[in-house]
């Protein structure tokens, strides 16, 4: 359970928490934007400082990204051993027989860490802050425009809600079912691998038969509540965007362009 | 042969802003050989405290002792193969908990798990036991009706042949006939077999003509253990708890409130009527 902190939200109530989802979405996209601008570790400086008090005011622990973080060490590890062989550029800092270590291999899986990083961080804000239904909200609203070239908005926001809305039930389905079958003597954590692969089939079987089951519940239950894909609909949430909201994007905008003159200065 | 509770405190998502007591101080001993009844509103702790009998849930404070293996807080346990053999735990609404291709197959999981010997063997007994047709053992358990699924979830429990039955709500959405058959079979289970059963249940029809003893629970605490021939004398303490009194002892307590004065123990209508006539006459 502990890994799914990564993502979920957490019902507090900050500055981050009260800013208008669509606002908050924007901001993640430019940030998105702004840490694929190549402007050196300055750059990632300025990114890492707006990011980390983001981070702060929402009153997530740094103990969780970090958490986040260490099933990447592989990839890292990874990387690192590609960009070796790869990298012929910059100065050189090993020379031992056959192989060369220059430092632009090791800068190049810097910069990887340090956007992976910073993708987390701004990720985990967004969804900590931002209730599932908030973002789906918004997610419609950014899409309305793109209604001229045939995107379904509404349709698209309706599907990732339904989606969001039965992740908690799928997570409790399957604790259930798991603990049903434990019962039964699986054993998950000990067993052959001809033991675990029955013990994973027992466990998706009925998740499986249960999930569909529940799909054709709710479109019925839809249907008879007078849905109807494409119509017209009222909102009752209406989303408002403040001053506040208004001028981080300002900021966000204004840390793209600086970005880029740093980057074209260096 | 006990299974005993001793301080035992649960806590659900410890440590996360969504932390949530489910138990506090729980104090308790189950009577070997006898149905006990777990009772109590919604959200106060009944599956919870069930789910400690086989140590799918391990306390977050004090003791579950079940057959001298005691589980603890202090100590991560490994090793729960003959935990669970020994604790059937049948779920709320255990037909999804049915995958295999066959009936047969499905029945057979548990035992196989335990790899217990003659499981086919078992698995034929078993739906005897819960009264289907065994020539549905070559069927899928998918295309059973809700009722028939139900029984072979619970045949597959029986047939890893458990000391100690334990069952969440097993007549929750059942007929008032479906249910009643349950109960009579758990009650010749009991009596046949010696096995303790523990059935978890809001029913106090079930609980005054199946049970001997019941468990009341309140708000995550143990409100008390009463042998069943003494919990329905005094209705003032179910009518505190919120519980209405099985029929017939509502029946009585209209007919004391009439000015009759019966206060003869009643159990079923057959007592029921007798204290009347006695009166009467």
């Amino acid at each position: 359970m502990d890994s799914l902190i990564l993502g979920k939200y957490l019902p507090y109530n900050t500055i981050v928490h009260r800013l208008d989802p669509r606002a908050k979405i924007l901001m993640m996209l430019m940030i998105m934007v702004a840490i694929f601008i190549p402007a050196g570790f300055l750059g990632y400086l300025l990114i890492a400082i707006f990011a980390f008090t983001g981070l702060m005011l929402s009153k997530i622990k740094i103990k969780s990204i970090i958490k986040a973080f260490k099933p990447m060490w592989f990839m890292m590890m990874f990387l690192f051993v590609i960009n070796v062989l790869e990298i012929k550029t910059g100065k050189v800092l090993v020379e031992f027989k056959w192989l060369t270590i220059y430092d632009d291999a090791l800068f190049q899986t810097l910069y990887i860490m340090v956007r992976l990083l910073l993708m987390i961080t701004v990720t985990t804000i967004l969804t900590a802050t931002t209730k599932p239904l908030d973002l789906t909200l918004a997610i419609e609203d950014l899409l309305t425009p793109f209604k001229v070239i045939k995107v379904p908005a509404h349709e698209i926001a309706m599907m990732i809600s339904i989606a969001l809305r039965f992740i908690p039930t799928l997570i409790e389905e399957t604790q259930r079912i798991m603990k049903a079958q434990a019962s039964r003597g699986v054993d998950l954590e000990e067993g052959k691998l001809k033991e675990k692969i029955i013990a994973i089939l027992s466990l998706i079987v009925p998740l499986f038969v249960t999930a569909i089951q529940r799909a054709g519940d709710l479109a019925n239950a839809m249907e008879a509540k007078g849905y109807i894909p494409g119509a017209k609909r009222s909102r009752y949430k209406q989303l408002k965007m403040k001053a506040m909201d208004y001028s981080l994007l300002g900021v966000c905008a204004f840390m793209i362009v600086v970005l880029i003159v740093v980057g074209q200065v260096l | 042969m006990s299974i005993k509770f001793e301080k035992v405190n649960y806590t659900y998502s410890l440590n996360t802003p969504f932390k949530y007591v489910a138990l506090k101080e729980i104090d308790l001993d189950i009577t070997p050989n006898k149905i006990t009844a777990i009772i109590g509103a919604t959200g106060s702790g009944k599956s919870t405290l069930v789910q400690h009998l086989n140590a799918l849930l391990i306390p977050t404070g004090g003791t579950v002792t079940v057959f001298e293996r005691m589980i603890s807080s202090l100590e991560k346990p490994k090793k729960l193969k003959d935990l669970r053999k020994k604790v059937g735990l049948v779920f709320q609404f255990p037909e999804y908990q049915l995958f295999e291709e066959t009936v047969e197959k499905d029945i057979c999981f548990g035992p196989k798990n335990f790899n217990m010997e003659d499981a086919e063997k078992r698995a034929l007994d078993c739906l005897k036991l819960v009264s289907l047709d065994p020539n549905i053992k070559q069927k899928s358990p998918l295309d059973l009706s809700g009722g028939q699924k139900r029984r072979v979830a619970i045949a597959g429990i029986l047939a890893m042949d458990p000391d100690v039955l334990v069952l969440d709500e097993p007549t929750a959405g059942l007929d008032p006939k479906g249910a009643k058959d349950m109960m009579n079979l758990f009650q010749s289970i009991n009596q046949t077999m010696k096995k303790t059963i523990i059935i978890v249940t809001h029913d106090m029809e079930h609980v005054l003509n199946y049970c001997d003893e019941v468990v009341v629970m309140d708000k995550g605490r143990v409100r008390g253990k009463y042998l069943v021939s003494d919990f329905f004398k005094d209705t003032s303490f179910l009518k505190e708890l919120n519980i209405l009194p099985p029929s017939v002892i509502r029946f009585k307590e209209e007919l004391n409130a009439c000015g009759f004065s019966i206060d003869e123990k009643v159990e079923d209508i057959q007592s029921l009527a007798n204290a009347i006539v006695k009166v009467v006459l």
